[in-house]
């Protein structure tokens, strides 16, 4: 269906320019004539406009989109106000009902949905921020307070410390990158959520309504408590988010620590609320500046707001611990690990965390992007490599080669570090579009790769580099900036095809296809790093050579140990994704073969799988390396033709031993790259602590790919005996087989990037 | 299941009947939408693509389904079939009329040369999914929380012709500036959710 929405569809092209020089004139009677040509209700369609105009328009006195529409009777005034007296006397149990109802829509807003659908529903804080306070004093419910603390005070100071938290929420978020009404709605209507009143003051207000609360001798205990953690929940969530990035530099994690322990106290108090309803109304979306059609209130429960804000401390509390920079491979393995968790973390910690990556250029407040890129380089291709070390600042003179490397990198320097920080960010974004900015960027690292080799081409002939001899007897070259950006391509290729199984974007057919051109993707990758290694190991053998100073070589040493370490172990991760992608092809093509896989496509679909192909390909078709596999090689090799269903089992079954084989081995090397010379064992490194919770998100995920790799064998398993039973199928006699697809979130889903099918045999044949 | 099928008729869109025809397929789209599409939009995709919006109609000449749909080129670039509108009434379904009118339009557009169909469905929407992929369509990229009830879509496309993702779009100068992706979006002007409706 379409959107009925201006911002999910493309906004218009600017209106045609050149009127600047226009003179205004009188058409009134050419428009007269023009119009009494017309016949009644004719419709006339000006060239300009647009889809987006029309779906952005709104029919006035149209009761469900027009919110100042007033329906025939309705009493003007009661139309437009309601009749709740935010003086009223209330229960302790209905302020705590209050509060959380509050919570409810805090957390709502935080979920995506827009203010008007949530907190500014509430009469409340409608009477706070409207008009809007310019002190404290003026934030409050009416002219004339309550005499009643538990309102004036108690109930205000919670609202005031809400609506300041909501504050510096918005303000992370809108500051970085985020996808408007997608993660969150910035709107405001024109309020503001008291971003000129000083933090101090809400503290202090906070704290004034605990000690009357600890006062109130004759109110029953149970709702004491109830009030004061609320009270103390808002303290700490506001202190939280008051630090904000100086987390960089307190490196505290106090805040959302005793935001957790008020959490659970809360929790075991919500029955002792009584909602107050009445207290809420829609009828304020009619005073919000606002052009969008009146809209229901967004209804979440207490137990799905509480689990959302505690969701959120706990991922503010782990994220702190991958604050300190311990190289780029951990650095991007624990980014990836924590927005990786399931449920994503909110929008405001994606937020939050882009900063910390990146803010000024330099990466967690300490290392700068160039530092961070040349580690990245140093770690792949260019352990202890002249083109790292060499700088202006030490050799001045133009026509010394070090002084033309200097600027040949520092040209690089310029150009790479921006997409190369992306490639790290772009995990900050929502799942969905995560998989369509990597879509993009895939193509803008084709580009990339290739300027990269140009600059290959000139730092060869300036660092005097001794060709290699291959295999084939041809001499090569490294090209290490380009094999670094070929590196970052296939990973991006990669993803791409992987978070196609995680959002479910592959019909049950397509994956025999899809896993086929994984594990070509994989294998290519696993050339590239083979490659790359051999070239590691040349420059190795002739720095040994060329030997001199000791103090030096133990440095050199470090950097060659830590690069082959790092090839070893994205080597493990591709072997393990490799083979268990082969035997999940296989699988897919047997239970294709012989039509027992569940098919989304009819018979009589207008498509072709030639056409189906061009369409899954699109992404990877503008790139020019790896090169695009032609539809007859991928059909052929996509179906295995020509090899027997024995052969195919044999391949099934073999890889997937090896896949298991290979999973294991990862998990054993940790999540972590340690220091060289740190000992083994995981744990510290340098003397700092590794991220263990994000470690432990890390150890779940590779334990899931095994749980998928157990689960595949025992269908293929399922596949050899039914095939044992039936050695022949045929449209007579079909394999006696059951086939399902598990779907995300699904039991034995195990692995959001391994679809394993549940092979079962027939009940009743 | 029924019976005795109602013997429908499946008529073009035509102008001349619009106050009849447009008040209808609006009483029957908006039943399953919680925010109805303005006047507006309607008119957008009759008056420029009437042929390409189809009806059925039981014995007693009302409307039971319709769907709306547009053909123009993508950026100047391939032509592009867009499904907007699929409704079929909630006591017809399950009885093959709305992949009826859907191989109508796409019939129609093949027809005029399309080169490409497009679409988006709601995830929940699973009737509406079943039906597009039969016909062949793929699913292209997942779009978070694309409609304003907070549930996410699919884009479907099918592909009528060989070559069409290698077909350029015209260079647009009012395009925004490269690279668009990591860019935050602006202004927020809200809107709604948009069920499928099958």
């Amino acid at each position: 269906m379409l959107p009925n929405n201006e911002v999910r569809l493309p906004p218009p092209r600017a209106a045609r320019a050149a009127q600047s020089a226009a003179v205004p004139c009188d058409i009134t009677t050419q428009f007269t004539e023009a119009a009494s040509k017309l016949k009644t209700g004719q419709l006339v369609k000006d060239e300009l406009f647009t889809l987006f105009e029309a779906v952005g328009a709104l029919e006035i006195m149209d009761s469900k989109m027009d919110s100042g529409y007033i329906a025939p009777g309705e009493n003007h005034v009661q139309a437009l106000e309601d009749d709740y007296d935010v003086r009223q006397p209330l229960t302790p149990k209905q302020v705590v009902g209050l509060m959380d109802q509050l919570l409810c829509h805090e957390m709502a807003w935080h979920m995506g949905h827009p203010l008007s659908q949530t907190l500014f529903t509430s009469i409340y804080l409608d009477k706070l921020l409207w008009p809007v306070p310019k002190t404290m004093e003026d934030a409050r419910f009416d002219r004339v307070p309550s005499e009643s603390p538990l309102i004036s005070l108690v109930l205000r100071a919670y609202c005031l410390a809400l609506v300041k938290a909501c504050d510096f929420v918005h303000a992370r978020i809108v500051t970085e990158y985020y996808y408007e009404e997608e993660d969150f709605v910035s709107q405001l209507y024109n309020r503001n959520l008291l971003s000129g009143l000083d933090p101090s003051h809400f503290f202090r207000l906070l704290d004034q309504a605990v000690e009357w609360v600890d006062s109130q001798e004759t109110m029953d205990q149970d709702l004491r408590d109830a009030l004061r953690c609320r009270l103390l929940l808002r303290h700490e969530f506001l202190s939280a988010l008051d630090e904000d990035l100086e987390v960089l530099d307190t490196r505290s994690t106090d805040n959302f620590v005793s935001c957790l322990s008020t959490l659970s106290g809360i929790t075991e108090t919500v029955a002792h609320g009584t909602p107050v309803p009445e207290a809420f109304s829609l009828k304020i979306q009619r005073r919000l500046a606002s052009t969008v059609p009146p809209r229901p209130i967004v209804h979440i429960s207490p137990e799905d707001a509480l689990a959302h804000l505690k969701r959120l401390c706990q991922d503010a509390i782990d994220m702190q611990q991958m604050l300190d920079y311990k190289g780029p491979s951990n650095f991007k393995t624990a980014i990836w690990s924590l927005l990786s968790r399931k449920p994503q973390p909110s929008v405001y910690i994606r937020c939050l965390l882009q900063a910390l990556i990146v803010s000024d250029m330099t990466i967690l407040g300490a290392v700068p992007v160039k530092q961070f890129l040349y580690d990245d380089l140093a770690e792949l291709v260019l352990p202890s490599s002249v083109l790292l070390q060499a700088n202006t600042d030490e050799v001045e003179l133009p026509s010394d080669p070090r002084f033309q490397i200097a600027q040949k990198m520092e040209g690089f320097v310029k150009r790479f570090s921006q997409p190369f920080v992306d490639t790290v960010r772009a995990a900050c974004l929502n799942r969905c579009r995560i998989r369509r900015t990597v879509c993009h960027t895939v193509v803008d690292w084709d580009n990339l790769q290739m300027e990269a080799e140009e600059l290959d081409l000139d730092l060869q002939r300036l660092s005097d580099e001794p060709p290699l001899q291959m295999k084939g007897g041809e001499t090569t070259f490294s090209f290490p900036l380009s094999s670094w950006a070929y590196n970052q391509k296939l990973i991006q290729i990669r993803r791409i095809i992987q978070m196609g199984f995680e959002l479910s974007i592959y019909a049950p057919e397509e994956l025999a296809g899809m896993y086929w051109y994984l594990s070509y993707i994989c294998s290519t990758h696993l050339g590239h790093l083979d490659r790359i290694r051999t070239f590691t190991v040349a420059a190795r053998k002739r720095d040994l050579i060329s030997a001199g100073d000791r103090s030096a070589d133990s440095q050199k040493s470090a950097a060659f140990h830590r690069s082959f370490r790092t090839l070893e172990r994205v080597t493990t991760q591709l072997i393990a994704v490799d083979a268990f992608a082969i035997a999940l092809h296989a699988l897919y093509v047997l239970l294709t073969r012989h039509e027992v896989l569940p098919c989304a496509a009819g018979a009589d679909a207008y498509s072709t799988d030639r056409l189906r192909y061009e369409l899954r390909m699109k992404p990877f078709i503008p790139i020019s390396l790896p090169e695009l596999v032609p539809f007859e090689e991928f059909q052929r090799e996509s179906a295995l033709e020509g090899d027997s269903d024995a052969i195919i089992l044999e391949r099934a079954s073999k890889a997937i031993t090896e896949a298991r084989k290979a999973w294991d081995v990862l998990l054993s090397q940790g999540a972590f790259l340690e220091e060289a010379g740190s000992g083994s064992g995981s744990g510290s490194a340098g003397g700092k602590e590794f991220p263990s919770a994000i470690e432990e998100d890390w150890k779940r995920d590779v334990k899931d790919a095994m749980r998928a790799c157990i689960g595949a064998s025992i269908s293929i398993e399922t596949v050899r005996k039914a095939l044992g039973n039936n050695p022949s199928p045929s449209a007579q006699q079909p394999l006696n087989l059951e086939v399902t697809i598990p779907e995300i979130g699904s039991k034995s889903r195990w692995h959001e990037w391994w679809v394993v099918p549940q092979v079962s045999e027939k009940k009743n044949q | 299941m029924n019976q005795n099928p109602p013997v429908l008729r499946y008529v073009r869109y035509d102008s001349a009947r619009e106050n009849e025809y447009v008040a209808a397929m609006r009483q029957l789209i908006s039943k399953d939408l919680s925010e109805p599409y303005s006047i507006y939009v309607y008119r957008y995709f009759l008056y420029q693509w009437g042929d390409l919006c189809f009806l059925a109609m039981d014995e007693k000449d009302e409307m039971v389904g319709v769907v709306v749909s547009k053909l123009e080129p993508h950026r100047g670039g391939a032509l592009r079939g867009y499904i907007a509108m699929l409704a079929v009434r909630e006591e017809f379904r399950g009885q093959g009329i709305a992949t009826k009118l859907v191989r109508m339009a796409i019939d129609a557009m093949i027809e005029r040369d399309a080169d490409e169909i497009v679409l988006e469905t709601e995830i929940t929407n699973t009737g509406a999914m079943k039906l597009y992929e039969r016909l062949g369509f793929l699913r292209s990229k997942r779009l978070h929380r694309y409609y304003l009830n907070g549930n996410s879509a699919y884009r479907l496309v099918l592909y009528l012709k060989e070559g069409v993702s290698a077909i350029r779009t015209a260079f647009d100068p009012f395009a925004p500036p490269h690279p668009t992706h990591m860019e935050a979006p602006t202004v927020p002007v809200g809107n709604t959710p948009g069920n499928g409706v099958i």
